[in-house]
């Protein structure tokens, strides 16, 4: 009798083992099936995740870039006082134009009045918030008033758009007006 | 008129030759590569960091009192990523508080086309007014990567938090998690994204995309254990600095000059 009910009970003890093993060894499989590879390598994520991230293509480069090529405008824009303003802000990024040192596309050239709204995201004298102590401020149409010109004019009509003094300074040495602007 | 003949063929012969090697440097120019892009290293000796995790303490730093609003920084990353319409890693907030400390914020567009026009209809006369550029926030603590459930989100160890797009199941659990709410779900992926502090760059050596762009250099990024570096000086020199949210226990590494209580 007491031998009978101990055999009955080592019995579900191994159909208990075996069910355990059993699904111990799905769970294995499945985790083999279904983790990535490099998951855990450096923690609880994939650690090949680190090259994929690596691997986004650079798209804007820097204006040292652009000169390669671009020369003549080069000297301008460093002795400019835009010479902190980045090309591809207003030409688009570098890597619409070139692709593994080829060239891929043209950028479009900004003209009229779009040259006069890439102007006033920076020189917008009624924008709030902007520090005090700056950049030069423009009003529009004061400005213009003031200087004397068509309430149509575009930036580009009097400034050089990379370096916005040059051509001002020109005509003032040339006109001998000493006065500081 | 031997002599001229003589003349004519020695031109001839020079014209063709120019134009045929003209033709050849030309056509090579077009099948070579002019040479890969060679920048210089903007954050000194990146490029010999060789092992999986850099051995640098990265900080970012935004001067808030110098920032012009232009949107620069929004261009630029949006060009860099090719962020969906109406999303954005980084954006650029307009703070206008008046003389009875009521705060007005805007940000149109995420500031992506500058801002156009000022802001009209404020009932009392304005005291304070600035921008506020915004990005992650590379949390020491991040609560995005706590409760991601499927480890599409993780910190590196030199402290990027980076989100694994073939992992992501786009539950937007970090996204709720996220206490300063630069994450969102892109609708080309249906994944999460946010900021990487341009992750692929700085690894190369080069600065973030809105860091090089910054016309009047607010963003100001770099390495915390090299004592020359900007965003050392300025964290060791006394200036206004502070994080958003402190109480969040988030432990920002993204650090503002000159930023007032009032931004959240």
């Amino acid at each position: 009798m007491h031998n009978q009910s101990r055999s009955k009970y080592n019995s579900h003890l191994i159909k208990l083992i075996v069910a355990l093993i059993v699904a111990g060894g799905l769970g294995y499989f499945a985790r083999q099936v279904f983790m990535p590879a490099s998951m855990g390598t450096y923690g609880h994520y994939r650690g090949d995740d680190i090259v994929d991230q690596l691997n986004v293509p650079i798209r804007l480069q820097t204006n040292e870039s652009c000169f390669q090529c671009h020369r003549p405008i080069r000297q301008i824009h460093k002795e400019g006082i835009h010479n902190s303003v980045s090309c591809e802000i207003c030409h688009g990024p570098f890597g619409d134009h070139i692709q593994d040192g080829k060239k891929v596309g043209v950028l479009p050239v900004k003209k009229g009045k779009e040259i006069t709204q890439l102007c006033l995201r920076c020189h917008n004298k009624v924008i709030q918030a902007r520090p005090r102590k700056s950049i030069k401020m423009i009003g529009l149409p004061e400005h213009l008033e003031q200087k004397g010109v068509r309430v149509d004019h575009t930036c580009d009509q009097c400034h050089m758009v990379h370096d916005p003094l040059l051509w001002i300074n020109q005509a003032k040495r040339m006109m001998g007006i000493k006065e500081a602007i | 008129m031997i002599d001229i003949k003589k003349e004519i063929e020695r031109d001839r012969r020079a014209f063709i030759k120019k134009v045929l090697g003209g033709s050849i440097a030309g056509s090579l120019l077009l099948v070579l590569p002019a040479g890969a892009v060679d920048i210089a290293e903007q954050i000194p000796g990146m490029r010999e960091e060789k092992a999986v995790f850099t051995a640098k303490r990265f900080a970012f730093v935004v001067d808030i009192t110098a920032c012009i609003g232009c949107g620069s920084c929004c261009v630029a990353d949006k060009a860099e990523y090719n962020v969906p319409d109406g999303h954005y890693r980084t954006w650029v907030e307009r703070y206008i508080i008046d003389d009875h400390d009521n705060v007005f914020v805007d940000c149109p567009d995420g500031g992506l086309h500058g801002y156009i026009r000022a802001r009209e209809g404020l009932p009392h006369p304005t005291r304070d007014t600035f921008f506020v550029p915004k990005l992650c926030n590379m949390c020491e603590k991040p609560s995005c990567v706590q409760v991601c459930p499927v480890g599409a989100t993780y910190q590196t160890k030199d402290g990027f938090v980076l989100v694994d797009k073939t992992r992501c199941v786009g539950c937007s659990y970090c996204i709720q998690a996220c206490p300063y709410s630069v994450r969102f779900i892109s609708p080309a992926t249906h994944t999460a994204e946010k900021c990487t502090w341009c992750y692929h760059r700085v690894r190369k050596g080069l600065l973030p995309a809105c860091v090089e762009v910054c016309p009047v250099h607010a963003r100001k990024f770099g390495d915390l254990n090299d004592k020359n570096s900007e965003v050392y000086k300025i964290l060791h020199e006394p200036h206004v600095i502070s994080v958003l949210k402190p109480d969040m226990g988030n432990k920002p590494a993204l650090h503002y000059v000159g930023l007032r209580r009032e931004v959240v």
